[in-house]
């Protein structure tokens, strides 16, 4: 298991279709078990609704845990699409 | 602008009051049901990414998990679809985030549609909609847009929703008048409406003289196409029409366009994390030529770059994208991906008129390889005996000020030019349009932008080639103006509306 934190810098937070695309990218890695949390809770990032329920604005800190044969690609590809957006 | 005033009759609809029996129908059948029409609605809706949303959500474990959760606990599944819808929302309770609230009404839309199917109905309630009707309803899901004739409807009026909501995104790719927050109650079936989006009022039953009023409103705002109608017949400009998908294109054609002069092509290769197969993409490019009933189809290569989600090409992150790999740059550096979008392209032009169009040209030599690579691919369908357009044009798109500097050359070797003008002012002017502090730069009639583009015409002229125009400016009435005067052969515009407006026939 390997873990990264960072910070949400997307003006608008996290949008249904971004948090749509991200789910995309986890599932993609299919076996490796990825995790997005927040002071208040963590959730499975392959789950829209729970990403969504997080509420992420831009600023909140996050941390992404990744579990499994792939979490090392997997950690660095949900990085960077939070980065980039 | 169009799209915010209109009148029509009231429409009020009413939603089966099902009753809480059993079909016989499982949980399983109804997610297998319900993904099936959301892919449906996918292929075919004017905002797809709406329904992949939507498809999205349906496909959540969280969903799936917390109903069979409550069916363990013993409800009905029908029940504990809408326990579990509520349960979710109670989640989203605590913001206050227009955005996240929307969500909600996606969520229950879905499971609105999952219980419909467990209880067996499936009659679509807007099946007998009457022509020039204004749709009024409490509340309006996008399946509800999904299953509504949109040719019929005038406006839409509801009591709840926001115009961010989905509904209100189908609505304004429409040009269709929303306007939410009316006191729908005392609004009955026939009754006269003026409805005006800007001002989010609606009129019951006007007066005479409050309907000539707003008839005046309502051609007034016509004007406009009017005008520009009679500079595009005075100066001889072919109307085209942008399309993203095979149903953008039969509603582009159906409105009067003379071609499609800009086909996208990303969304076989956008957050797909699997390459779409040259047979794919095939049959998608021959559905597409097919619907263009003769008239030519624009086909534009993959036109992606590092600040798109496209897993399946594993893209580099840059820290400027606008400046890096993307369009024809990409597709030429990946030539095996490149070249299954070519045969595609090609097989299809065996069905009718196709035209190839590269994006984000800079230079000759990008169109030269480009055009190796035609041949190529050519020479290897011709061996294994499948038929192509032998004749088959090769365009560029000017959006870059390299190529309109060098569109003489690249007026040599192609066979039409297609501005994009999106980008050719951003570019022609270095500035961002989605940056407010200079997004006063980015103005199509800017003289740094009209001699580019008095540039590319001139050098399209000379080399007797047609030069159209597929960004958004063509659709406004000044901007079109000054192209149809330039010189431009063609306007390609992404709204159906303004095409059948401007259509001379």
């Amino acid at each position: 298991m390997i873990a990264k934190k960072l910070t949400i810098g997307a003006q608008d937070g996290l949008h249904a279709r971004p948090a749509g695309d991200l789910v995309k990218l986890v599932k993609s890695f299919p076996g490796t078990q990825v995790t997005m949390s927040t002071e208040a809770r963590t959730v499975n990032a392959s789950s829209i609704l729970s990403i969504l329920s997080l509420a992420l604005k831009k600023g909140t800190e996050v941390e992404i845990k990744a579990d499994g044969p792939d979490e090392d690609k997997a950690l660095a590809e949900v990085i960077r699409f939070l980065e980039s957006l | 602008m169009e799209g915010t005033l209109a009148i029509g009759k009231a429409w009020i609809l009413l939603r089966g009051n099902g009753a809480w029996e059993q079909s016989g129908r499982t949980l399983e059948e109804a997610f297998v049901h319900e993904a099936g029409r959301l892919k449906a609605y996918i292929k075919d809706s004017p905002a797809p990414e709406v329904f992949s949303a939507h498809l999205e959500i349906l496909e959540d474990p969280l969903l799936l998990d917390t109903i069979k959760k409550n069916v363990e606990e013993g409800m009905a599944p029908s029940e504990a679809i809408k326990a579990a819808a509520d349960e979710i929302s109670g989640m989203f309770s605590d913001t206050d985030d227009e955005y996240f609230k929307a969500r909600i009404d996606d969520l229950k839309d879905i499971c609105r549609g999952l219980v419909e199917y467990l209880e067996g109905i499936s009659d679509n309630p807007f099946e007998n909609l009457p022509e020039g009707t204004v749709v009024v309803a409490p509340k309006l899901f996008p399946s509800d847009m999904a299953k509504m004739d949109l040719g019929k409807v005038k406006a839409l009026v509801t009591s709840k929703g926001s115009s961010t909501s989905h509904v209100g995104i189908i609505a304004r790719s429409k040009g269709i008048p929303f306007v939410t927050g009316i006191d729908i109650s005392g609004i009955q079936t026939g009754d006269l409406l003026l409805v005006d989006s800007n001002i989010s009022e609606i009129v019951v039953n006007p007066t005479d003289s409050q309907t000539e009023e707003f008839k005046d409103r309502l051609a007034a705002g016509n004007k406009i196409p009017e005008k520009m109608k009679q500079t595009i017949l005075r100066n001889g400009v072919k109307i085209f029409g942008n399309a993203s998908s095979v149903k953008d294109i039969e509603e582009a054609i159906r409105s009067g366009a003379e071609g499609i002069g800009l086909f996208r092509t990303e969304f076989l290769f956008l957050g797909n994390n699997r390459l779409p197969s040259e047979e794919e993409q095939y049959l998608i490019y021959r559905d597409a030529v097919e619907a263009c009933q003769g008239y030519p189809l624009t086909i534009r290569t993959m036109d992606i770059g590092g600040d798109k989600p496209a897993p399946c090409l594993d893209l580099p992150k840059e820290d400027n994208p606008f400046l890096g790999m993307r369009g024809i740059r990409l597709s030429l550096s990946k030539p095996d991906i490149f070249k299954d979008q070519i045969r595609a392209i090609l097989r299809a032009s065996a069905h009718g008129k196709v035209r190839m169009m590269i994006p984000m040209v800079t230079r000759l030599e990008e169109l030269k390889q480009t055009k190796a690579l035609v041949e190529e691919c050519e020479a290897s369908l011709r061996a294994s005996g499948i038929c192509f357009d032998n004749e088959l044009e090769i365009g560029v798109m000017i959006e870059t000020p390299a190529a309109s500097l060098i569109s003489d050359l690249l007026a040599s070797e192609a066979c039409f030019f297609s501005i994009g003008t999106n980008d050719l002012v951003q570019y022609v002017m270095a500035a961002d349009r989605g940056n407010s502090s200079v997004s006063y730069l980015c103005v199509p009639l800017d003289e740094a932008v009209v001699r580019a583009v008095r540039m590319v015409v001139e050098s399209a002229k000379k080399a007797g080639i047609p030069v159209g125009v597929c960004g958004e400016a063509g659709s406004d009435p000044e901007v079109a103006k000054v192209l149809c005067e330039l010189g431009v052969d063609c306007l390609s515009l992404g709204s159906p509306a303004l095409i059948k407006e401007l259509r001379p026939l």
